[in-house]
């Protein structure tokens, strides 16, 4: 009898259906005579007895597993043990730190430890913002593991595909393998990986097109201007935008002339005494070829009207350098000219998101230097580009020496602030100093506009965490001031900590 | 009065006993409720209430407690149609001295130690006696129950106990002094709605407490070391100063594992330790009476690092369960385990385990191998081929990051179902999984 036997006995029940349990299978028939003789129900379970003992102890181990390829072994060391504990404890306390630690990591030299490969995965999964820092120290253990996990792989693919100098990956790579390919073959040859997308790009689908036509903005130059011109017509909205975008960086394009004929009619300079300044209208319309080019003629809110929008939008498109060439004036004396009829936010306004689409340095440092616009306040975004996005258009080395000259000279902080955040870490003592002195001022006073929680984040893996000065303990004194509120204690402690963390991984591992 | 019932269609089923009509020879005295109550079997069944616990007595065989009988002589009480009288029927008087022989018992276990005199040890052995005697009576009534169970088939169960089929039975074992058996059948009271394949899981749990019960009526005749082995099964508990009067074992011990096991009564942590000269391997069982191991000093021992110190093993079969006797050094981080063995030193050591206690569920484990996916499955599988496979509701990627595909020494538990990874080894580090 076997145990299935025995299972399907019980399960019916003896009383129902009567068995005479005998000749037990395996091992256990050796036993068979112990079997209660008497009653079915005892004889059943010592028969079952004596076969999941059998069972039990006669485990057979499974064969023929194939151990996985290897990884390949790694270079570079692993983070010392006690380095590890607070990479460990950052991972907790937030993707920021961890990133910051990550990146110190790298720089130094070493990989995440193996045992903690799996969660740093998992947070690249979780937190995009972390994916770069993640695979720069993934190792080849690292990228060995997250090819075991679809969401690991992709999450590394996104920022550090494996790229394969092969021509056949343009045919057959996968999305992320194919974007890799075209990104190297620009930047060893435009022409070619400009002739190699336009030659597949009629069976592209519009993600795909969307997504590789952005990979010509690197070394962006005139002899791609027919071809960008050509997806101006895309039907995928995407595209269209992607090449406006990339068309209003080309100042001699046809397209930037087009733009700058729409403009100039409605806004020019005028030399009224020794006082210039700018005289505007409204326009009243716009073409087909207006559209065609990306002029949006709906406002993002109800409280702009439709011809004052349309005036922001085709300064928008203008090239800056025709208001230059056309008044004889820096950008820094054309953004403090007035303007007539109350329209400052809205040629402000253009020029900004001008200095973002045609990513113009001088233009950004005289817009963030200009100072507020009163009517500016209550826009949207997409009416009034934030400082930050502006600043970010500065080249980051150029970033801390702005945000110094704003925090130090005072006449707009809030652009100072935003310059700073969107500044690369580790901040120069030239920036941290005046920052740290108007925090101070601020937690002392208790007077802070807005909430300090993004700056303060920003300055708790950005504030330098070597050198003689311990912002951290700068930072934990401001929690104690009478005026600081709890919340911003909180926020305060959080940074201190961090940067306090920060500094004893640079030790651990110096 | 209804609230007592364990389910709604008991409080149907008692409020259609609430009338008269179904009873006979009943009465009601003191504390004590009792009457014959006409049913579907030959002989009315007699039920017996005892209002100072409640506590319930009834011959039907229903599995529900209290039963609709007692519910329903209680209901009839209630509205004073039970006529008091001065002497109790027969089964409901011998049914009362039973209980306060068990309740007077259960205080005398609690009362103060004193110290130890002649009579004293009189009435402990007078006392270990009537243990005896008690546990022995509930095996018996667990032997027939699981007959009954057998008899009447496993898919006789009624539907609205099946996730706690066992549970009336189990409170039988606790009060019949056998905890260990107790616990058993609670852990396998939910097999009924564990899936596909539960009836061959519940056959094999009875048929381990069917072998125990037996193995428990022969007691007398056993070797010493499975006689330690059933005892323990039972739920005797031997007294930690008892363990320690032991002889020690001394080695410098090496904690290769701990898990944390969330198990009903008390959380416990299950603590895996191997000499580094004896090879022997070692348990230390601790217990979070207040739900957190503050305090319980071996609780702060972490995998990867050593205790010299002495060791007493627990009476029995093989020698596993331990406490730590004294200490010669302090705890200290020390080397990777040499020697640690492969699949079939593994299955092998289980196997001639089971020979000796055929009970055990779970035994240490400590190997080269490599994990490796095969199917939904993951398997550690050694460098000769062999492979077990792993347990968890994750796949385990902590180890395979640790591995790189190469063997690694790791430690854990193996069970009948697989292999729990608890530690391994990455280089010098004990790496908790």
């Amino acid at each position: 009898m076997s145990y299935a036997d025995l299972v399907a006995a019980a399960t019916v029940g003896v009383a129902r259906r009567p068995v005479l349990v005998t000749g037990l299978a395996g091992p256990a028939a050796a036993h068979a005579g112990v079997l209660d003789r008497d009653d079915p129900a005892v004889a059943v379970l010592d028969a079952a007895a004596l076969l999941v003992s059998s069972h039990r102890a006669g485990v057979l181990p499974g064969t023929g597993m194939t151990p996985p390829a290897p990884a390949d072994p790694d270079t570079v060391p692993e983070l010392p043990a006690s380095a590890a504990d607070l990479l460990e404890r950052a991972s907790v306390a937030g993707p920021d730190l961890l990133a910051d630690l990550l990146a110190t990591a790298a720089a130094s030299g070493y990989r995440a430890p193996a045992p903690m490969l799996p969660a740093l995965l998992d947070a690249a999964v979780k937190h995009p913002a972390l994916r770069q820092a993640v695979a720069t120290v993934l190792g080849a253990r690292g990228r060995w593991l997250a090819r075991h996990r679809a969401d690991w792989r992709n999450a590394i693919e996104a920022v550090a595909p494996d790229v394969l100098d092969d021509p056949a990956v343009w045919d057959t790579g996968n999305r992320p393998e194919r974007h890799a390919y075209l990104t190297m073959q620009r930047g060893r040859d435009r022409q070619a990986a400009r002739d190699l997308l336009a030659a597949s790009w009629s069976e592209e689908t519009g993600d795909d097109r969307a997504n590789l036509l952005a990979v010509l903005a690197e070394g962006l130059g005139p002899a791609d201007e027919e071809f960008l011109e050509r997806a101006l017509d895309d039907p995928k909205a995407t595209v269209r935008a992607a090449a406006q975008a990339m068309l209003a960086r080309l100042p001699g394009s046809a397209f930037s002339r087009r733009a700058a004929q729409r403009a100039v009619p409605f806004l020019r300079v005028e030399p009224g005494g020794p006082q210039y300044r700018l005289v505007v209208s409204l326009p009243g319309g716009v073409d087909g070829a207006a559209l065609r080019d990306g002029v949006v003629t709906t406002p993002p809110s109800p409280a702009i009207g439709a011809r004052t929008w349309l005036l922001t939008q085709l300064i928008a498109a203008a090239p800056l350098t025709e208001w230059v060439t056309r008044s004889g004036l820096d950008p820094q004396r054309l953004v403090s000219l007035p303007v007539a009829e109350h329209l400052t936010a809205a040629v402000h306004a253009g020029w900004r998101l001008a200095t973002i689409r045609q990513a113009s340095p001088a233009w950004a440092e005289a817009l963030l230097t200009a100072g507020v616009v009163a009517e500016a306040a209550r826009r949207p975004p997409a009416a009034w580009p934030r400082d930050q996005h502006v600043a970010a258009v500065l080249p980051p080395s150029a970033r801390a020496a702005l945000a110094t000259a704003l925090l130090t000279g005072q006449t707009n902080l809030r652009a100072g602030f935003a310059t700073a955040f969107v500044c690369p870490g580790p901040w120069p003592q030239s920036l941290a100093d005046p920052l740290i002195a108007l925090l101070e001022e601020a937690f002392a006073t208790g007077h802070w506009s807005g909430s300090p929680e993004g700056l303060l984040r920003a300055a708790a893996t950005r504030l330098p965490a070597t050198g003689p000065d311990d912002y951290a303990t700068a930072l934990a004194r401001m929690a104690m001031f009478d005026a600081c509120p709890p919340y911003w204690r909180v926020q305060l402690r959080r940074a201190a900590r961090d940067l306090a963390l920060r500094r004893a991984f640079g030790e651990e591992i110096r | 009065m209804l609230a007592l019932a364990p389910d709604t269609s008991s409080q149907r089923a008692a409020a259609g006993l609430g009338g008269a009509s179904p009873w006979s020879c009943w009465g009601a005295s003191g504390d004590l409720v009792w009457g014959s109550c006409a049913g579907s079997g030959k002989d009315p069944y007699q039920v017996a209430v005892d209002l100072a616990g409640p506590a319930y007595r009834c011959s039907c065989p229903s599995r529900k407690f209290p039963c609709k009988h007692a519910l329903g002589l209680l209901l009839n009480w209630a509205d004073g149609r039970v006529p008091e009288q001065t002497e109790p029927a027969g089964y409901a008087a011998a049914w009362r001295a039973s209980r306060s022989a068990r309740l007077s018992a259960a205080t005398a276990k609690t009362e103060p130690p004193q110290t130890a005199t002649v009579k004293d040890a009189a009435a402990a052995a007078r006392r270990s006696q009537q243990r005896a005697h008690r546990v022995a009576a509930g095996l018996a009534e667990l032997q027939m129950w699981l007959c009954d169970q057998i008899r009447a088939g496993l898919s006789a169960l009624p539907d609205t106990d099946r996730h706690q089929h066992a549970e009336q039975i189990a409170a039988r074992m606790v009060d019949a002094q056998a905890p260990g058996v107790a616990n058993a059948l609670r852990r396998l009271s939910p097999i009924p709605v564990s899936g596909d394949g539960w009836p061959g899981r519940l056959l094999a749990g009875y048929a381990q407490l069917h072998l125990l019960a037996r193995a428990y009526d022969h007691l007398g005749v056993l070797p010493p070391g499975l006689r330690a082995v059933v005892r323990s099964r039972v739920g005797f508990v031997v007294s930690r100063e008892d363990v320690l009067a032991s002889p020690p074992v001394s080695d410098r011990w090496l904690v290769l594992a701990v898990r944390d096991v969330d198990e009903p009564p008390i959380p416990a942590r299950r603590i895996w330790l191997r000499g580094r000269d004896t090879g022997r391997f070692a348990l230390l069982v601790l217990y979070a009476a207040l739900g957190n191991f503050g305090g319980v000093t071996d609780a702060t021992l972490t995998p990867g690092t050593e205790l010299d110190a002495d060791l007493h093993y627990y009476p029995g079969q093989p020698p596993l369960r331990a406490v730590i006797g004294s200490r010669r050094a302090k705890v200290a981080t020390a080397a990777p385990p040499e020697a640690a063995g492969d699949v079939t030193t593994v299955l092998s050591s289980w196997a001639a385990a089971l020979g000796q206690d055929p009970w055990l569920i779970e035994w240490p484990a400590l190997l080269a191998g490599t994990p490796v996916q095969a199917g939904d499955r993951w398997h550690l599988a050694d460098p000769s081929g062999a492979a077990l496979p792993l347990l968890g509701l994750e796949p385990p990627w902590r180890l395979l990051a640790v591995s790189g595909g190469h063997p690694v020494t790791v430690a854990g538990e193996w069970s009948q179902g697989g292999l729990t990874a608890l530690t391994v080894w990455h280089g010098d580090q004990a790496v908790p999984l």
